[in-house]
């Protein structure tokens, strides 16, 4: 009986010693978690912070990489632009050098370069001869000569210094021949720019443009010249 | 002699082994209940050395001390005052007492155990 006392009251104060280590131990289990979290994890202030800052930096990365990226197609246009701008440059110099070559034909610009003078003059008085006509020079000679050079290659022409253009006019107005306009008495001093080799020797072909020219009794006169200036057509669109 | 001491042991492994984890506002319950009982077995054993020991005194008061004084602290949370500063008050002041009771009366025994020898 005694012992059976003894047991229960053993058995009651072990109930609450184990009740108390219980929460001695589980207390001491928690506070030290509690610490280690405190030691490890931030404040939720802080967290709160550190999530804040982090957005704002990954927002910030976002910006910048979409920044980047139209930076890039951006530079990529200005390339484009580029290349588009020294394409069209190069056009515009070919273009540029093809109408400086076309002004140089039309003859809006002076041009200078080796070829030939012709001079024709009026044949001398010859007494035996009635007609006057026999001896003068008329529009045809000069056609003739200014054809046979550009025939052979003339780049510009001009007739007392007056350019020729492709549309020029050439006519007989009695003792003087009108081009485009201006008259111009003999002697007609033709130059013509050009090779002056070849020019020289077309017109001195056994019977060609001077054996003919001479025939009408008219002088002819040849002289290759290392540099012709020619003067640009004024006052005309 | 021996199965209370064994069930100090279980509780404190089974108090290291238990994961459960608690909101941290209800850690002050848990150390207030700690005090309490401790308070409530210091007296169990001053009364013991007084033979003045009531087995029913002595378990109702350790449950009911460790209940009161989670509730005080529970209300002190809601009410808004630190009612738990009371409760660590009168079961600290209490505490002290009856070590310093336990220890004059282990004093006297000491000193009457070494007249007698």
């Amino acid at each position: 009986m005694r012992m059976i006392k003894v047991k229960g009251k053993h058995v009651i104060l072990s109930l609450v010693c184990l009740v108390l280590g219980f929460m001695i131990a589980f207390s001491y289990h928690f506070t030290q978690k509690e610490i280690n979290q405190k030691n490890t994890n931030l404040t939720s202030k802080q967290w709160e912070k550190t999530i804040d800052l982090r957005n704002q930096l990954i927002e910030l990365e976002e910006l910048n990489r979409k920044l980047q990226k139209e930076l890039n197609q951006k530079q990529d246009k200005v390339l484009e632009n580029e290349k588009d701008l020294s394409k069209e440059a190069e056009a515009f110099v070919t273009l540029a050098e093809d109408a400086e070559k076309y002004r140089m034909f039309l003859g809006k610009v002076k041009v200078k370069g080796q070829g030939v003078m012709v001079q024709l003059s009026d044949g001398a008085y010859d007494p035996k001869e009635d007609n006057i006509n026999n001896y003068l020079v008329h529009e045809y000679h000069v056609f003739k000569v200014i054809n046979e050079l550009y025939i052979s290659g003339a780049a510009a022409i001009a007739i007392n210094g007056q350019r020729l253009t492709s549309h020029s006019y050439i006519i007989c107005n009695g003792p003087v021949i009108t081009v485009d306009g201006i008259q111009h008495p003999a002697p007609f001093v033709i130059t013509a720019i050009g090779e002056p080799e070849v020019l020289a020797s077309a017109l001195n072909l056994t019977g060609g443009v001077k054996d003919q020219l001479v025939n009408d009794n008219i002088v002819f006169s040849l002289e290759k010249k290392s540099e012709i200036i020619l003067n640009p057509i004024l006052g005309q669109s | 002699m021996w199965l209370p001491l064994l069930g100090l042991i279980v509780g404190i492994f089974l108090g290291l082994l238990t994961d459960i984890r608690i909101p941290e506002e209800y850690s002050n319950y848990l150390s207030i209940a700690v005090l309490a009982a401790l308070d409530t077995l210091f007296g169990g054993i001053r009364a013991h050395m007084q033979n003045i020991y009531d087995e029913k005194v002595f378990v109702s008061g350790f449950f009911f001390n460790i209940l009161l004084a989670a509730s005080l602290a529970f209300l002190g949370v809601h009410l808004g005052v630190d009612l738990y500063l009371a409760a660590v008050f009168a079961f600290g002041v209490r505490l002290f007492q009856n070590i310093a009771v336990i220890r004059r009366i282990l004093l006297t025994k000491w000193s009457t155990n070494k007249n007698k020898n």
